[in-house]
């Protein structure tokens, strides 16, 4: 995975969220109102705390699998 | 105070309308009942979209909208709380031809009634609002505009109404509307009814049944309209969106959400609960248009869509004033960008009532009724 | 699309649900959020983890039987909005544009997912949900953390812990709201699930051979951090989750925390519906169904948790049946005599579900304790203090807790915070029953705009006629 801009081996087909947790990066983001650090929590794809900008996108990191080369930002999921 | 006891005002609906009646009678020294089916401001009160703009208000009620407008920016003068009130630029942007018609035309006509609109070419319009799309031809412009909160509209009133001593009936339906001696007594689902002196029907879209009680016939067009409503975003706009024909509304509040409306229809009507049905080709035409309007919504998250009822009259001018051969009974709705002008109509038929000289002409509801004899 | 029959959820229950109806000759298209058919407790596992167990045996047989079938599997695809005109129509987002499935009849198989009551320090990095846990371990082969505390209510407290265990991991504490004897007190009614005895037995044995300190009766006080979690503090609780006072505390270093006090329906789709729902003391309120799995309107049948907590082997007979009876109101003949079997088949599982689902059940004076700066709304972080303050501001029911704090208006929707607002208003209005859920609102998950939109010029947008001028 290019976690901004870094490499991080992960394993394939498991999830963003799982493979960012295995490598020790728990901090994903920060909340948008108490700007407090948040990680992945339900791991279901329900509480959206996981919420990160995967490949350009917003996407829950539970809910999409590790490919090779995978792009990851942590700076928020609007970030430009 | 119990329900045995006589008010002196029964106001049916604590929408906007009913409380803004409400608060300044019984500060003027009344004993006020509001009385709504509900909770306070939860119908088109609490869930439109908040925009106080005089660019989509008609011609006819820029001057009330205007007055309105000061107290929405002020209220926690004289309600006690915030509703989130912020000015802001407001934008009506014309992408076609026709819709430059469409747009002098509506600004000369609000110009005329006292609205500060002056026309903009893109180029000026994006130095006021720099994520604006590149394709905008014309636009109106009026530093008169913001919006507030809607949802926080009953919090704020509550805590008013209570400060001046009206009693708060939430939860109480209303079924009818009787003259007793030296009075009025109102009928009320599950309880006693309560009895008033005068009373003033505040029922929002339900206004055609709650006339119906006097045998009065005002037909009241319901309109189904989609919002939705982004997650919590980086800046991407500072002026409230809309376009020449009044589609869209749009606008970000500080917490990061941006709010896209415009009265796109969904369907169902005042009998079908909240008329819960979406028409999703509406929305995704609306959210298309903002996204047009407004190149950066196209990263955004919709989190929440829902549906707000809006009457309208069928002149889409406002029901203000006495009810035509009832003695002691009065009616109130805007009924179209309501929510912009109510607290100031509020407090004009508030005046009205106590015999107070008003700052403006009522609107009474004759012109309507004849409109249905005659057809 | 048009088919006769869309599932909502290829869970146990949504996916049995499309094999038979499929099985009986129906089109089926199954939507589901996730890149397979398996839903929580039967989720596919990575390729790289291998595992033998009865859960990832029948979720591979479940994923096998799908892949045969004619069912229209459209997996990755977010439903954000079901209408109903003269047929149902959903609408799903998937692989970056929304499309149309239209169908006859539906099948809502939403399932459940976790509640975590809150407390302080919940919303720090480290900190997981028990089931987020398990999907960790099984399915992703990853440990929660270096030393994990597993804490909260019900099955999944030895089922996670043995997991960490057997995986390699270390297992700080088990902190277990329940006492030894309402375990005990759970057994009889699982005798007729011999298989879960015996997995139950087997994990305790594990727990116990590591010297895994168990907390009977202790409840997590707070998660202590700044960036992450650095340990947790134990205390001392009644039968009622009211800490006891004077208790001595206990303090556990650990990186990870994985909590959890039972599961909660996922009624987002039935309450945008405006189906009848019905309170149910073990899962809360629950969208109401009768004897054949039929919900309040027509041509529309729940299975699974939806109607209320059973588990995943509940749920796939359910499933079984919803599909039956949709078939069968399509015209196709369904043998009556599987339908019987079906129902005698929930009676009988359901016994052991009910007690697990009552040793999951948060206790009742939880909510309570929150502490008044405790984050009730994660996605908002609305403390507890703010809630109560609309309370106090006149706020009777949860959609006006919602206008007035932001509780419950972020991009969960409500699902984390619900169970905890609805239980702190409880006691104003008379008990939880009294406090019907949020208003049901699209999208059902937050959805991109991008997904939604597709490539359009102005004159593709369907503008209405002008507003009045």
């Amino acid at each position: 995975m290019r976690v901004d801009g870094r490499d991080v081996v992960a394993t394939p087909g498991i999830s963003v969220a799982a493979a960012l947790l295995a490598a020790g990066i728990v901090v994903l983001r920060r909340s948008p109102a108490g700007d407090t650090p948040r990680g992945a929590f339900c791991l279901m794809g329900v509480c959206q705390e996981c919420t990160v900008l995967i490949e350009g996108r917003a996407e829950r990191a539970c809910m999409i699998a590790v490919r090779d080369g995978i792009a990851v930002s942590l700076r928020g999921p609007h970030a430009e | 105070m119990t329900n045995a006891d006589r008010f002196d005002c029964a106001v049916i609906g604590a929408g906007v309308m009913g409380a803004s009646v409400a608060l300044p009678l019984a500060r003027a020294g009344m004993r006020v009942a509001l009385v709504d089916r509900g909770p306070i401001c939860r119908e088109a009160s609490g869930v439109n979209a908040g925009t106080l703009t005089m660019q989509m208000t008609r011609a006819a009620l820029i001057p009330y909208a205007l007055k309105a407008w000061e107290l929405w920016m002020d209220t926690p003068r004289w309600l006690g709380l915030s509703v989130g009130a912020e000015q802001r630029d407001g934008l009506s942007v014309a992408f076609t031809e026709a819709e430059v018609a469409i747009l002098e035309a509506r600004a000369a006509a609000r110009r005329a009634a006292g609205a500060p609109i002056t026309l903009v070419d893109g180029a000026r319009a994006r130095e006021i609002e720099p994520g604006l799309s590149e394709r905008a031809l014309r636009v109106g412009h009026c530093p008169v505009d913001g919006f507030a909160s809607a949802y926080l509209t009953g919090r704020a009133f509550r805590v008013a109404l209570e400060g001046a001593g009206v009693a708060l009936r939430e939860g109480v339906a209303v079924t009818g509307v009787e003259r007793v001696r030296g009075g009025w007594q109102v009928r009320v689902a599950d309880g006693e009814p309560l009895m008033a002196t005068r009373v003033v029907l505040a029922g929002g879209v339900w206004l055609e049944d709650m006339a119906g009680w006097f045998g009065i016939r005002l037909p009241i067009k319901v309109l189904i309209n989609q919002l939705a409503v982004t997650e919590r975003m980086p800046p991407v706009m500072q002026s409230v969106l809309g376009i020449a024909s009044g589609l869209l509304s749009l606008k970000q509040y500080p917490n990061g959400t941006v709010l896209i409306g415009g009265g796109w229809q969904g369907r169902g009507g005042r009998h079908d609960g909240r008329g819960d049905a979406f028409v999703p080709e509406a929305l995704i035409g609306n959210i298309r248009l903002a996204a047009f309007v407004l190149p950066a919504l196209r990263r955004a998250r919709i989190v929440r869509a829902w549906l707000g009822l809006e009457a309208e009259t069928a002149d889409a001018l406002p029901v203000l004033g006495p009810l035509p051969g009832v003695e002691d009974g009065w009616i109130i709705g805007s009924v179209h960008s309501g929510y912009t002008s109510g607290p100031f109509m509020g407090a004009l038929l508030a005046d009205a009532i106590l015999g107070r000289p008003l700052a403006l002409p009522l609107f009474p509801i004759d012109r309507l009724l004849a409109q249905k004899d005659a057809a | 699309m048009k088919v006769d029959l869309a599932v909502l959820g290829a869970g146990p229950a949504g996916a049995n649900a499309a094999l038979a109806a499929a099985g009986h000759g129906l089109s089926v298209a199954v939507i589901d959020e996730n890149a397979a058919a398996g839903g929580q407790v039967w989720r596919a596992p990575a390729p790289s983890v291998t595992r033998d167990d009865a859960d990832a045996r029948d979720g591979a047989a479940l994923r096998e039987k799908l892949r045969i079938s004619t069912v229209e599997h459209l997996d990755s695809a977010t439903a954000w909005l079901i209408a109903r005109d003269d047929a149902w129509r959903v609408d799903v987002a998937r692989h970056g544009r929304s499309e149309t499935v239209t169908a006859d009849a539906l099948v809502i198989a939403t399932g459940a997912h976790e509640r975590v009551m809150p407390f302080p320090g919940w919303t720090l990095p480290g900190v997981i949900g028990l089931a987020a846990a398990t999907i960790l371990l099984k399915a992703n082969g990853v440990l929660p953390g270096q030393r994990t505390v597993v804490a909260g209510c019900g099955p999944l407290l030895s089922l996670v812990a043995a997991s960490i265990l057997k995986a390699g991991g270390t297992v700080a504490a088990v902190v277990d709201l329940a006492s030894r004897a309402e375990w005990l007190g759970a057994l009889p009614a699982l005798a007729a699930r011999p298989d879960l005895l015996a997995r139950g037995a087997l994990w305790r044995a594990r727990i116990a051979a590591a010297r895994v300190p168990v907390f009977h009766r202790h409840t997590v006080i707070r998660a202590e951090g700044t960036e992450r979690l650095g340990a947790v503090r134990l205390g001392r609780v009644d039968a009622e989750g009211r800490l006891v006072p004077g208790a001595p505390e206990v303090a556990i270093a650990a990186d990870a925390l994985a909590i959890g006090h039972g599961l909660v329906p996922d009624t987002a789709a039935t309450r945008l519906l405006r189906l009848r729902h019905r309170y149910d003391a073990a899962s809360g309120w629950v969208a109401a169904r009768d004897g054949t799995l039929a919900g309040s309107v027509a041509r529309l049948w729940l299975a699974g948790e939806v109607g209320g907590i059973g588990g995943a082997a509940v749920a796939a007979l359910q499933g079984r049946l919803a599909g039956l009876a949709a078939a069968q109101a399509l015209g196709r003949s369904a043998a009556a005599a599987e339908a019987a079997q079906l129902q005698a088949g929930i009676a009988r599982a359901g016994r052991a579900a009910a007690a697990m689902s009552w040793m999951m059940r948060p206790r009742p004076a939880m909510a309570g304790g929150i502490t008044p700066e405790t984050i009730v709304c994660r996605c908002e972080d609305v403390p507890r203090a703010a809630i109560e303050a609309a309370i106090a501001a006149g706020a009777r029911d949860l959609n006006q807790v919602k206008q007035w704090t932001r509780c419950g208006m972020g991009p969960c929707q409500g699902r984390m915070c619900g169970e905890a607002a609805a239980s702190l208003l409880a006691p104003h209005v008379g008990g939880r029953e009294n406090v019907a859920p949020w208003t049901g609102r699209p999208p059902l998950r937050p959805v991109s705009a991008d997904d939604l939109l597709g490539d359009f010029d102005y004159a593709d947008i369907p503008i209405p006629a002008p507003a009045p001028p």
